[in-house]
């Protein structure tokens, strides 16, 4: 088949940026990496990218198609061909482009770095010649994190960090808390106070780029939700984010709706809420600010305090509680590949 | 007419409420019969997710209990983070019965009905943007928004994780153009309609949040929308409210009217200013709907 694509060229000794036209012919098997080997071996030689195993698993061929992070070697060009399609290839966003599709890993590598991604303190002799069990259960909380293979495409999407540059982001994040929730390491309470600092867990803004886009599964936006549950449960909860993620818990259990109006002197507190009057004084005007009295109280608001103490009283606090259904994914998919299959033996 | 159980969640009964005022003058338009639950709470918008999950799964299960127990078989949001999180906890009860039978049994203990796994939770915007719903959405629209350029904003929760919402490709949705042309007006296309408003992070982090919101506003200008719809009372709320603050971090006056989707359909629909309620707007509408009545 003929396969077409564009690509954004980047040549950083002229500073050049330019779309260029490729067309190639290649087996229906290719993957956008094959297409991008065969225009390296046919027809341009000094178009630039990274690449390694081939097989999804060194995470080296993060880059752009249409827009979107992608695996090269884990995209198909068979269906896109045939739709008539010619994608639009570029560099991951993010992060500073070296050449062509190439991107400068440091500032991804520096972040995770700071994570101190290694068991702490270190290897432990266990107690009478016996072994370390961690249980099932343990590893379940934290089997998607184990999963990354650190290429870059959660990053080159996360919309906080186009924002803030600073932002650890979710690879980071994802990475802290394969190590928050490794019932070997002994640093947690440590590593949650790091990991609410400024530009940390509390910065993101929950887009759900980074969910979306992996092509691991490790999803990390569950992977920071599990983070700033684990910092709630610790008592870490000094960040604006952990108070204003605990207000409308208080606003559950006590009033069953978000008690809108007393969010921000709960999450800003009261001296920098002052700063906002004249703000909230224009969206008051405008009836933008619930009366907090008397307060807008949910029909049978008794069951859902109850529920508060009961479900405390089992005690799933912190990341124990995300039920990521990993097992009911693979059941669904599963079961839609066999009805797939069978439909196909018809 | 189809029987929903109708979620509105917080927003639309609080600083909201002209989207749940044109919610519901709208709905019997667009063959919507809708029943709201009074017994529920706060779907937790995220937060309590972060902060107690556990409780953010019983809090979801018990909305959607009170949904199943209404007879209908779709549960209706408004709101994207109120369709998130309780697809989420549905999708997480539906495929775990382990789960559900703990949920069910704390459920039945403080008194609420339990859980069944038979309600399906839809926005409004996907009971509009298909089959009957858009057939039903040209002939209400009766009066048209002619001559209007609408940029469509999608909010990340309708969209992404795909795998939890799934109704329209993430990268590549057309709900919204498709019900901006059968009201007759023209969808605007614009690099960032797909990203964030920054609302979840607005108290916490403004500066990182304006960072994002800056984004569709000053591009839906520069490819000369008249008004940006949403679906989300949550991206509204940022877009419309802290315009302003933009405007002064960037001395340049915006302007740029953000409707809510039942308020774009209410208009073509003809629905009153006591339904639609712009005046609750902080960026002024009041011009745009003039210009259409011109």
């Amino acid at each position: 088949m003929d396969v077409a694509v564009k690509i954004w060229r980047y040549d950083p000794a002229t500073g050049e940026r330019a779309l260029r036209d490729y067309e190639v012919d290649a087996p229906e098997w290719v993957t956008l990496l094959d297409v991008l080997d065969l225009i390296k071996d046919r027809v341009d030689g000094t178009l630039s990218f990274r690449k390694s195993c081939r097989m999804m698993i060194c995470g080296s061929c993060g880059m752009r198609m249409d827009g979107a992070a992608v695996l090269a070697c884990k995209t198909r060009m068979a269906e896109i061909v045939e739709a008539g399609h010619v994608p639009v290839i570029s560099a991951m966003g993010n992060l500073p482009v070296v050449k062509d599709l190439v991107v400068d890993m440091d500032p991804f590598w520096q972040k995770m770095r700071a994570m101190q991604p290694w068991l702490q303190p270190g290897y432990l002799e266990a107690p009478e010649g016996k072994e370390f069990h961690v249980s099932q259960a343990q590893t379940n909380v934290i089997n998607k994190e184990a999963l990354c293979i650190n290429c870059g495409c959660c990053v080159s999407e996360c919309n906080s960090m186009e924002s803030d540059p600073e932002f650890l982001g979710p690879a980071a994040l994802a990475k802290g808390m394969r190590f928050v929730g490794d019932a070997r390491d002994q640093a947690t309470v440590e590593r949650l106070e790091r990991y609410n600092d400024e530009h940390g867990i509390w910065d993101c803004t929950r887009c759900y780029f980074c969910q979306e886009r992996c092509p691991k599964g490790v999803d990390p936006r569950d992977a920071i939700a599990k983070l700033g549950a684990e910092s709630i449960r610790h008592g870490i909860d000094r960040d604006m984010g952990a108070k204003h993620a605990k207000w409308f818990v208080t606003s559950a259990k006590t009033t069953g709706w978000l008690r809108e109006t007393e969010l921000v002197p709960k999450t800003q507190g009261i001296a920098r809420s002052i700063k906002e009057i004249p703000f909230a004084m224009r969206l008051l005007k405008h009836g933008k600010v619930p009366p907090p009295f008397p307060p807008h109280v949910a029909k049978d608001v008794q069951e859902s305090r109850a529920l508060y103490e009961l479900v405390k009283q089992q005690g799933r606090d912190g990341a124990a509680g995300i039920v990521q259904g990993e097992k009911a994914l693979s059941r669904i998919e599963f079961i839609e590949e066999l009805a797939q299959r069978e439909e196909e033996a018809e | 007419m189809t029987r929903v159980a109708y979620y509105k969640g917080c927003l639309a009964s609080l600083s909201a409420k002209e989207l749940d005022t044109s919610t519901q003058a709208l709905a019997p338009q667009l063959g919507l019969e809708l029943e709201e639950l009074e017994a529920v709470t706060c779907c937790g918008a995220g937060d309590i997710h972060e902060a107690e999950p556990d409780y953010y799964l019983h809090l979801n299960a018990r909305i959607l209990a009170y949904g199943e127990e209404t007879g209908a078989d779709t549960l209706m949001t408004i709101c994207n983070v109120c369709t998130l999180n309780l697809r989420q906890a549905n999708w997480q009860l539906r495929n775990d019965e382990a789960l559900r039978e703990r949920v069910n049994a704390n459920l039945e203990a403080v008194g609420a009905p339990s859980y069944g796994g038979t309600v399906e939770v839809k926005h409004l915007l996907w009971l509009i943007a298909e089959g009957e719903g858009l057939e039903l959405l040209r002939q209400a629209a009766h009066k048209g928004l002619k001559g209007l350029r609408i940029a469509p904003f999608y909010g990340c929760q309708i969209l992404r994780p795909s795998k939890l919402l799934g109704f329209e490709d993430p990268d590549r949705p057309s709900s919204l153009e498709r019900i901006i042309e059968a009201c007759g007006g023209e969808a605007v296309d614009y690099p960032s309609k797909l990203k964030c408003c920054g609302f979840p992070i607005i108290q916490a982090r403004e500066e990182v949040a304006l960072g994002e919101l800056i984004q569709p506003i000053e591009q839906a200008l520069e490819a000369g929308a008249h008004a940006i719809v949403t679906p989300c009372p949550l991206c509204h709320l940022s877009l419309d409210a802290w315009q302003s603050k933009l405007e002064k971090s960037t001395g340049r006056s915006l302007g740029m009217p953000i409707l809510h989707l039942a308020q774009l359909i209410g208009v073509a629909a003809g629905l009153d200013e006591s339904e639609l309620k712009f005046k609750r707007h902080i960026v002024p509408v009041a011009p745009l709907v003039e210009q259409l009545s011109v």
